[in-house]
């Protein structure tokens, strides 16, 4: 029957699909007919996308998004600027991996958020603090990341090259690069959810806009639904970029790299 | 196939079963067939592929303590056909036996050399030598004996400690050999087993097999490509025709045993050799177009 | 002189590493003495020195131990929380494909999604005691733990299960013999990855809304110009991360004896 065969094919989206469009549907119909709701506690999926509709209709969301998108893209194309040279550069010179390592090492397992509060202090409100953050911690994927891939590279292949008669130039683009790269787009992907932490974090404290500030705002004057409605669209962009992510990764990388799954 | 004179050391089956009432002498005639397969099917149905019939009314019979070798064309459902007597697939269709009793799952009477070692890489090697008597419930110190005295049986004394990582391949398939021992099994199912070992041990492990097996009177099915090591090894060789499997043809080896590697160079030998192959060469040819 | 020459070769790592941190550490110590600040970053300067100090007069003060306490009692409760709740469901999520495809939305879009911007509505609905902070990490360390349980179970050898299960092992002796061990490693890894976020959760939730808590204070300390104070808060936490974090690394190396060398990444 083809109904059966629809369900074994695509089973995996269909199951994913009906327990969310479940939860939904539940959320909405036990708030509307079962348990009444204290608009100051709780609200429900009707009211959030009346909100959702309004805020992309006032143009508000665009606005926040893009506040929120230019800390976002200056501290991460600098955490690039910054991470991938250092990474190489421990990944080919063993005396910088072991003079940087320990360092950056204790740095990554640390939570530089921590020290948060201090950047705002000494950066004041704005651009350049979200930035900051969203620096700091995107940086580090990119270093380690850069450095495992440059380590990675098959000793063969370099030899392989030379024997050809490559200098130095044809290794790096010959060989280290392309060997590099699936590690790179990993880093990436582990970089942007960490950038993403940072921007939020920087706007709940240090902004006067961006989508984490408008997110606050609305929790601190009780709006629920443009809360959730926020939340959301949050939600939604992060899932598209991870996943994004991943499938570039599968298609450039096909094995998986790094313990750190998901 | 080439059977116009009795002196020569093969002779092939023309019925399919194993009984061939062809030769006085075949010391076959009075055989009881102790595994049994009768019109064996079985077709996978992968997710989002296309089914594959691995099976297709497969004839087989086994003797007791006998040393059977199937080979056949990649893909024609050798190691499936075995992991069917395992017990780990149920065939869609068919009978199978095992000393009258039809198999139904996975038994103590039977164990299986994977191909691919399938030791657990958490355990050192007497842990997984174990593993048999450890799911039969066998008490810690019995087994830690048995399992002792099986790798020194294979030739692994003082690696007991060791973790599967740190053996070279031919040492882990000694370790699964001892691991299917362990449990005294009357059948020894063998996949490939000596197929990801390097010439010189797989010549030295055909040698210990033929030793072990000699000694512990089991019956044996041997999953094989290498013409040469089922004809070297065995009692009889069948060869199954390509994807659906089933008996081809049936070719009972008449060397003496105990055999030696000398066995191997001699005239007689590569006859044996050449009459397997030009079966098998009809099935590759047929089915992959293998030469045309 | 050969002798310095071989402790040098012989340990070139730490002494490089480590003489690397001194250096910085050092550097830092000198600048108000090498260079005069100008006004306005001589207010948020400070020096490892004033910073131990400071450290040293807050633990001296009691006040200081009850905000330690009410930190570690949100991270341990959190995380425990976490490992109850994420290892169940790791193992039943990675054993069955139907339970597997129901969660995996909710579990690709929360783990993807910054667990920060649930804080405001933890403290709508929780208020701004022990509570709040407590989901936060828990949500923050579920995920880790969640999924490397679930990795853990799924990749596990089709081969070795097909093994033991040819010696008669039954469902329950399967888990316990191949399921297990082989997710060992995995759920270790996702322990330390956990234990970071616990603590990111913790630092952000005392930021964002408490009354209590380490975090709490450096927020406090920061707006009134106290960056000692700020540091100490921060060398605390960094501390115990790297504490825990080499812990469990030492445990996850012990663990994986049998395994191959896997190329370090993150």
């Amino acid at each position: 029957m083809a109904l059966k065969e629809i369900y074994t094919e695509y089973q995996r989206p269909i199951l994913g699909l009906a327990s969310v469009a479940g939860l939904l549907l539940a959320w909405e119909l036990v708030l509307t007919y079962l348990i009444p709701v204290n608009p100051f506690f709780f609200t429900k999926p009707s009211l959030i996308a009346t909100a959702f509709r309004e805020q992309v209709l006032g143009g508000r969301l665009s606005h926040d998004l893009i506040i929120s998108s230019r800390a976002f893209l200056w501290g991460f194309s600098c955490a690039i600027a910054v991470g991938i040279p250092v990474g190489v550069l421990m990944g080919w010179r063993r005396r910088a991996e072991y003079t940087l390592d320990p360092f950056l090492t204790a740095l990554y397992a640390s939570p530089l958020i921590a020290l948060a509060p201090l950047i705002i202090v000494v950066f004041g409100v704005g651009l350049v603090a979200k930035s900051v953050l969203v620096f700091l911690l995107a940086v580090f994927p990119f270093i380690f990341n850069a450095f495992a891939g440059v380590r990675s590279t098959d000793r063969l292949l370099i030899n392989v090259v030379r024997s050809f008669g490559g200098k130095e130039r044809d290794l790096y683009f010959k060989v280290i690069l392309p060997s590099t790269l699936p590690y790179l787009i990993a880093g990436s992907r582990i970089a942007l959810g960490r950038g993403l932490v940072g921007v939020i974090v920087g706007e709940f404290f240090a902004a006067s806009e961006g989508i984490g500030f408008a997110i606050a705002r609305f929790g601190d004057t009780y709006q629920l639904p443009e809360m959730f409605a926020g939340i959301s669209v949050l939600m939604i962009i992060a899932v598209v970029v991870t996943e994004g992510m991943r499938k570039l990764e599968a298609v450039l990388a096909p094995w998986r790299v790094g313990q750190e799954a998901r | 196939m080439r059977d116009r004179n009795l002196s020569l050391r093969v002779q092939s089956c023309p019925r399919k079963s194993g009984a061939c009432n062809f030769s006085k002498t075949c010391y076959l005639r009075d055989m009881t067939p102790y595994i049994q397969a009768q019109n064996v099917a079985l077709t996978f149905r992968p997710k989002n592929r296309d089914p594959v019939t691995a099976l297709q009314g497969l004839d087989l019979e086994v003797g007791k303590g006998e040393f059977l070798s199937l080979v056949g064309p990649s893909g024609c459902g050798k190691s499936t056909f075995l992991n069917v007597l395992l017990g780990l697939l149920k065939p869609d269709g068919g009978d199978i036996r095992l000393d009258g009793k039809k198999i139904t799952g996975p038994g103590q009477e039977r164990a299986m050399v994977f191909q691919e070692f399938g030791l657990l890489p958490w355990r050192t090697v007497l842990a997984n030598v174990e593993l048999g008597l450890e799911l039969k419930g066998v008490p810690a110190s019995m087994r830690h004996q048995r399992s002792s005295e099986l790798i020194k049986l294979v030739g692994l004394n003082g690696f007991e400690h060791h973790y599967p990582h740190e053996l070279s391949g031919g040492m882990k398939q000694r370790v699964g050999l001892a691991r299917a021992l362990a449990t005294d099994p009357d059948v020894l199912l063998m996949d490939e087993p000596f197929a990801a070992l390097d010439a010189q041990t797989r010549d030295l492990m055909q040698l210990e097999l033929l030793q072990i097996w000699d000694r512990a009177k089991k019956t044996v099915l041997f999953v094989t490509h290498s013409i040469e090591e089922a004809a070297y090894l065995s009692d009889r060789v069948i060869v199954l025709t390509a994807r659906p499997g089933r008996t081809k043809s049936v070719i009972k080896i008449n060397l003496p045993r105990p055999r030696d590697y000398e066995m191997r160079l001699t005239a007689d030998f590569n006859d044996i050799k050449a009459t397997i192959w030009n079966t098998l060469k009809e099935e590759l040819i047929a089915r992959t177009g293998y030469g045309a | 002189m050969t002798r310095l020459v071989q402790i040098y070769t012989e340990r070139e790592h730490q002494i490089l590493g480590g003489g690397f941190i001194l250096l910085l550490i050092i550097a830092w110590e000198s600048v108000p003495h090498l260079v005069t600040l100008p006004r306005a970053l001589s207010l948020f300067f400070t020096t490892p020195s004033k910073v131990s100090e400071t450290f040293y007069e807050l633990v001296v003060q009691n006040e200081f131990q009850t905000h330690f306490y009410v930190s570690a009692v949100e991270f341990l409760l959190g995380l425990g929380l976490a490992i109850l709740a994420g290892l169940p469901l790791g193992l039943i999520m990675g054993r069955s494909s139907v339970v597997d495809a129901m969660f995996d939305p909710y579990v690709t879009a929360l783990n993807a999604t910054p667990r920060i911007v649930f804080l405001p509505l933890l403290i709508l609905w929780l208020g701004l005691g022990i509570w709040s902070k407590v989901m936060i990490v828990f949500i923050g360390a579920l995920f880790p733990l969640l999924i490397n349980t679930y990795e853990g179970v799924k990749n596990v050898d089709r081969v070795l299960v097909n093994v033991v299960r040819s010696f008669g092992a039954n469902e329950w002796q399967v888990m316990k013999m191949v399921v297990l061990p082989n997710s060992l490693p995995y759920v270790v890894a996702g322990l330390r990855l956990a234990i970071g976020r616990a603590i990111l959760g913790v630092v952000v939730g005392e930021f964002y809304g408490a009354t209590k808590g380490l975090g709490s204070m450096m927020a406090k300390a920061a707006s009134a110009f106290q960056v000692d104070v700020v540091f100490v808060g921060a060398a605390i936490f960094m501390g115990i991360s790297l504490i825990f974090t080499l812990t469990v690394k030492r445990i996850e190396a012990n663990l994986s004896r049998w395994r191959p060398d896997v190329v370090k990444t993150f």
